[in-house]
């Protein structure tokens, strides 16, 4: 009875609003559709797929998110564990710290990439402001127009709010090494080094995993601190970035569909390889 | 010769002053990544514009001022939008649409995900992990694929543009992380306490109510704050599914303060920690159940 008028609901909405438009989205990848002409809406075969894998576009916004997704999982792998090092440690003022970590994964990331924007500002942003003033450039310079620093501006800020969550899960790990392991480390002559490489480093290798592919899904899927730190411009178009402006703007909802299904297969190898490392450690 | 055998008999040893050094500089490197952009946001959104466009930055203004808050709150001076709203008719609106939408999911995932939980952690049913799994595929599935068939979808069920549709989309893209999360909290808990419930003539919702779901109220506050988080954060979808004030939440309206040709950076700024504030007041009063949710792995 409680069995059936729960999962009832919960199912029509899962099915409704998740497996049928994936479904249709399939459809629609085979098909010519431009919601501006939807008259002319046909059965095309491979067009789409075969349009999308030759598009140089797409190539250089692949290059783009292979250069985004290695510096933010290297970056945030780094920066979270020794985030986690330094809250397992005992202090005055931990428990204010771990808020405060907090803050930047909790608020709206569309909301800090504005905030971002105006801190890399090349007219009279804080970071120039900073640099300039000690002595680091000699001039203001624009980070936002040139591609590289562009895009390394967009993997900081999406480094920024990532960290918190690899932090926590970090410390999840480190907590739950015994205090005497490092005291019968320490008793046997080994001294910091070693003991992080013998005992710290093994306690955290299975997480270092699971947070290194979710690093990854979610830095490919990167959109709202990208839209909103330079918008749909050419210098940051990532894939996800692309099939927003070929399908939402330009309304070719036809080879949208083919990219999204193109860009999802490494997303689903990625989510299939998490889901199952994740289900290893808690076993349903 | 390692450092601590330089350590004079009664001072403490070197290598433990170093680290301490070496700690509280972490400490102060940390406090400074995570807060400096908003301090700094803070005092943009409190300078005047002559002193917001200096060079270089004025770290410290000279004469506070409150006017970009009254400008965004309530009058909107000068300033419009892509469509030509004032900016105080922007922020109003995306406020009480995403405080509507963000409560409106809350309070359905608080309902749901532990009932959910329950069916899946305690009752044994025919095709129990079938359902399961085939819940949680939405995890899996690339959110793409599924946004750019749900959109002429949601045109035909004419939830485009509704509050209503933004929070059905919400719900069922959150309820299989907090489905999977309570599960486990049910699975953690003892059955046989919910047995001797029954035993003293309790029915199954019965022990639930009475029982059970005290056990696992941490779980149901963390998966609560999260889904509010989640659903105030929202922005990829209600960009394309939203065109009108009588739905775009906060996170759609702000990013409409940036025109194409200038942006208001006072007021962008005043905006911004207007925004900031329900997720930090959140993190301040439950960073305990955050840290809890967030380790447990199945929430992002």
């Amino acid at each position: 009875m409680l069995a059936g008028a729960v999962l009832v609901p919960t199912l029509a909405l899962v099915v409704l609003f998740g497996h049928i438009p994936a479904l249709s989205s399939l459809r629609l990848a085979f098909s010519r559709y431009n919601i501006k002409q939807p008259a002319r809406r046909g059965f095309v075969g491979l067009d789409n797929f075969v349009h999308v894998l030759t598009d140089d576009a797409f190539h250089a916004a692949l290059g783009r998110v292979a250069y985004f997704m290695a510096a933010a999982i290297v970056a945030v792998l780094a920066i979270g564990l020794v985030f986690a090092l330094v809250l397992n440690r005992d202090f005055r003022g931990r428990a204010l710290l771990r808020t405060v970590i907090i803050i930047p994964w909790a608020i709206p990331p569309v909301v800090s990439g504005h905030a971002w924007r105006w801190i890399f500002n090349g007219e009279y942003g804080a970071l120039n402001g900073l640099l300039w003033q000690a002595g680091i450039i000699g001039e203001y310079r624009f980070w936002l127009a040139e591609p590289l620093t562009a895009l390394s501006a967009a993997v900081l800020v999406f480094v920024w709010r990532f960290v918190p969550f690899v932090a926590v899960l970090f410390l999840g790990a480190l907590q739950t090494i015994p205090g005497e392991l490092y005291e019968s480390a320490a008793v046997d002559g080994a001294g910091p080094v070693r003991r992080f490489r013998h005992v710290t480093v093994p306690a955290v290798t299975a997480i270092a995993a699971i947070a290194l592919v979710l690093t990854g899904i979610t830095a490919f899927n990167v959109f709202d601190e990208i839209y909103a730190l330079t918008g749909p411009q050419e210098i940051t178009r990532t894939p996800m970035i692309y099939n927003y402006e070929t399908t939402f703007v330009r309304g070719r909802f036809g080879r949208g569909a083919a990219m999204a299904y193109l860009s999802g297969l490494v997303l689903f190898a990625l989510s299939i390889v998490y889901m199952r490392l994740a289900l290893r450690e808690r076993d349903v | 010769m390692p450092a601590s055998s330089l350590s004079i008999a009664g001072a403490p040893p070197v290598r433990r002053v170093l680290s301490r050094g070496l700690l509280w500089t972490l400490v102060a490197l940390m406090a400074a990544w995570s807060l400096g952009p908003i301090v700094w946001i803070f005092i943009s959104s409190i300078s005047v514009r002559a002193e917001l466009y200096s060079v270089p930055p004025h770290w410290i203004p000279h004469e506070p001022t409150l006017a970009p808050y009254r400008t965004v709150l309530f009058e909107g001076e000068g300033f419009r939008g892509a469509a030509g709203q004032a900016a105080a008719e922007l922020f109003r609106a995306g406020l009480l649409n995403s405080l509507i939408i963000s409560t409106s999911t809350t309070l359905l995932v608080m309902a749901l995900a532990p009932l959910l939980g329950y069916v899946f952690g305690r009752i044994e049913f025919p095709g129990r992990r079938a359902l399961f799994y085939f819940v949680l595929a939405l995890i899996a599935l690339p959110g793409w694929p599924i946004i750019i068939g749900l959109f002429p979808m949601m045109s035909s069920l004419r939830l485009l543009d509704t509050r209503l549709g933004l929070v059905i989309l919400l719900f069922t893209y959150r309820i299989p992380f907090e489905m999977w999360f309570m599960t486990g909290y049910f699975r953690a808990v003892p059955a046989e306490i919910e047995d001797a419930a029954r035993v003293d003539g309790c029915t199954r919702l019965q022990a639930l109510y009475r029982v059970t779901i005290h056990m696992v109220r941490p779980g149901i506050v963390a998966v609560s704050i999260i889904s509010f988080l989640h659903s105030w954060n929202f922005f990829l979808v209600p960009l394309i599914m939203a065109y009108t004030l009588r739905s775009k939440p906060l996170t759609v309206t702000i990013t409409e303060f940036v025109s194409q040709y200038y942006v208001h950076w006072d007021l962008m700024s005043a905006a911004t920690i207007l925004a900031i504030v329900p997720p930090v007041v959140m993190v301040i009063l439950f960073q305990r159940h955050i840290v809890r949710g967030l380790s447990a792995g199945a929430i992002r």
